[in-house]
């Protein structure tokens, strides 16, 4: 069976002042009808920019360079001029974000933001499209949905705005959702009501999910799949639980052991030395080698792409086997 | 932990009877509350009778969600707002909102956006030497050496002193905030989300800052933050907020791995975790509602799984867990250990169990 979504070498390029760098060089992926990828990195990584380049939503500074996106085996061209309301639309794919007061209207009630999709793009009747958003509503959970078909975003709370949010992205009946930190500026009792209500929802239709978080806390909840991401680039991919389990990339074990866990307070958290490198001047070959415990003279020279490091499995590192070793060898913490 | 172990050193010696707090007291908020007028001549109870006094040397962390009034306890502490009703007792002293530069030294605060907490047209030693000459902390020759011994401290080279905040990383800026703090040789620090702004690979360097300042420096620092990991890492004692009150307070391991408050309850549950590939279902429904309308009672009730009638009649006080251990929980049902049943949270399997038994009367 093809893949719902193929994503393939996605080059975007970032216009700072009088200096021009690649922020996504080079990211492909694919996502299977149903199934949910998360693809996690710190600020900078390209991760939110990768989610807006195959929505052709890039800012005025972005500039797609290359890359084919295929959706359900049809090719859309997402650099090209009305790509947002036609053929992303057709092909159904929708994005929420992270910060929901921004990404939506001010001056329009939720309703009708809710049920322009359904007006203008299913071509349904007036009623019609009012009823479909009452629908929404309720689906994402939000209570008395006649009362709050008239509010404005102000007037609801930050979890709620997330809601109507996803009621948005579902109204042209998408089959992906492309996911840019939804949760970040929630809180966890809200955050996970929200993860829940993604849950149900790919249960319920069947929507293939791309999730894109800084979080590794919330990635095994929310995906079986994992990419991470690093200056731009895919470091590692795989299964959720494996990727966790046994990083092949120095940077996601690096992650690893810098995160905190609420239950392991005694674990020391180690950072990663130095710092993310200026996108201007990105170091030669694998980028990650000046903070990389592993690093050799090879990989400063090397440009490193991802290889097969198992079933299921990518990564993009010289001395990924070593790192296989080393995890083997001591207990892990 | 060594941190831990002089904490409760200090809370021994000092014999913490279920009514005290276990360590003298540095800093005491007795009672604090503020309430800002809004539209309609309605109030907004932001904090509403916060108590809790941080010994010295001690790490306090200060937990809870988005509006639940953990920041203006801090405003309240450092003076950038007056309480409405309550005192806070510095060494004993009493502090008004007018101080003495004494007192206001002796308290300082790091904020969580590293960005636009500091001066973007002064460098980090123009930053340094103004607050050394105002406060004559040291002669005017001993100013240039002071700066350096102050980046030493916070990690950073001397030769930092010359870059503007722009030149710096973002874990690089919440170093020199810090190095501001210290400069003007605070006995308190108060540190609002110091880490929340800042990349998970950059995070543990300023959380170990912190650690390092407290155990080498006797620094008392009250840690604000809604990342019940951090606090978990950083904390002797930890105090959890809703709705401006405190609802469970206690040694880090009892409220931890013994919660008594079904909302510490929720929020442990719905703390992210690494590896976990579950789907955390969640225990509290709804959102939290407005400080303007607080739900009489026990303002949790309503999201709350373990609540019964008694609960939104009367409210619960903040009153010991008796479990011989320094625990209060405001919940009429205090003395229920998690079961998991009736609602309660699956409870995440603590790691340190030897601990825990070690530390059960």
């Amino acid at each position: 069976m093809t893949p719902l979504l193929e994503v393939e070498d996605l080059v975007v390029e970032v216009r700072h002042q009088s200096s021009a760098f690649r922020a996504v060089n080079g990211v492909s992926f694919s996502l299977e009808r149903g199934a949910a990828l998360a693809i996690v990195g710190e600020s900078g990584s390209g991760k939110s920019l990768t989610l807006r380049a195959i929505m052709g939503l890039l800012p005025n500074s972005g500039r797609l360079l290359s890359g084919r996106v295929v959706v359900g085996g049809v090719e859309l061209d997402p650099g090209a001029r009305g790509y947002g309301r036609g053929h992303r639309q057709r092909e159904r794919m929708s994005i929420v974000f992270q910060d929901a007061l921004s990404a939506l209207n001010p001056v329009a009630t939720v309703g009708h933001q809710i049920a322009e999709a359904p007006r203008h793009v299913l071509g349904l009747s007036r009623h019609a499209s009012r009823q479909r958003a009452m629908e929404l509503l309720r689906q994402v959970g939000i209570p008395d949905p006649e009362r709050r078909y008239g509010a404005f975003p102000h007037e609801l709370s930050g979890g709620t705005r997330q809601r109507v949010m996803i009621a948005i992205a579902l109204s042209s009946d998408p089959a992906i959702l492309l996911c840019d930190e939804p949760t970040t500026a929630l809180d966890v009792t809200i955050q996970t009501q929200i993860l829940a209500l993604l849950a149900d929802l790919r249960a319920e239709r069947g929507l293939s999910l791309v999730f894109v978080t800084h979080d590794l806390g919330v990635v095994g909840q929310v995906a079986e799949e994992l990419a991470v991401m690093y200056t731009g680039r895919l470091v590692e991919t795989g299964p959720t639980a494996q990727v966790l389990a046994a990083p092949r990339h120095p940077y996601t074990a690096g992650l690893l052991a810098a995160a905190l866990d609420v239950d392991t307070p005694d674990r020391e958290p180690l950072a990663i030395p130095g710092s993310l490198p200026d996108p201007r001047q990105l170091p030669s070959g694998c980028t990650f080698h000046p903070r990389c415990a592993l690093a050799t003279l090879e990989c400063a020279t090397t440009d490193v792409v991802l290889e097969p490091v198992g079933p299921l499995r990518q990564a993009a590192c010289l001395h990924s086997d070593q790192l296989a070793l080393l995890q083997a060898a001591p207990s892990r913490g | 932990m060594a941190r831990a172990e002089v904490n409760r050193a200090h809370a021994a010696a000092d014999t913490p009877g279920p009514d005290r707090a276990p360590t003298p007291a540095l800093l005491e908020v007795e009672d604090l509350s503020v309430f800002f007028a809004v539209e309609h001549g309605r109030l907004l109870r932001a904090v509403d009778e916060v108590s809790f006094s941080v010994g010295r040397g001690e790490v306090l962390g200060l937990v809870g969600e988005s509006g639940c009034g953990k920041t203006t306890v801090a405003k309240c502490i450092v003076g950038q707002i007056t309480p409405t009703t309550g005192t806070l007792l510095f060494e004993g002293r009493k502090l008004g909102s007018q101080r003495r530069a004494e007192d206001r030294r002796a308290i300082q605060m790091v904020f969580q956006d590293p960005y636009s907490s500091l001066n973007p047209r002064m460098s980090v030693r123009q930053v340094l030497r103004e607050l050394l000459r105002v406060h004559h902390l040291v002669p005017s020759s001993g100013i240039e050496r002071r700066c350096r011994e102050l980046m030493d401290l916070v990690g950073l080279p001397a030769d930092a002193l010359d870059g503007l905040p722009s030149q710096f990383s973002g874990g690089q800026r919440q170093r020199i905030a810090i190095a501001r703090a210290l400069a003007v040789e605070p006995q308190v620090i108060i540190a609002d989300e110091p880490v929340s702004a800042l990349d998970v690979s950059v995070q543990a360097t300023i959380l170990r800052l912190f650690e390092d300042l407290n155990s080498r420096l006797g620094l008392t620092i009250v840690f604000i933050s809604h990342n019940l990991a951090v606090v978990r890492r950083l904390s002797g004692r930890v105090a959890v907020m809703y709705l401006g009150r405190i609802v469970e307070e206690g040694d880090r391991e009892s409220v931890f791995s013994d919660p008594r408050h079904p909302y510490t309850r929720a929020l442990l549950g719905a703390a992210p975790r690494l590896h976990q590939t579950e789907l955390a279902r969640p225990s509290v429904k709804g959102e939290p509602p407005s400080p303007i309308d607080i739900p009489p009672g026990c303002p949790f009730h309503p999201r709350c799984p373990r609540a019964e009638a008694v609960c939104s009649a009367d409210r619960p006080v903040l009153e010991s867990v008796q479990t011989g251990a320094w625990h209060l929980a405001a919940c009429h049902f205090r003395h229920e250990a998690a079961l998991n049943a009736q609602g309660a949270m699956p409870l995440p399997e603590p790691e340190e169990t030897s601990e825990s038994a070690e530390e059960a009367p």
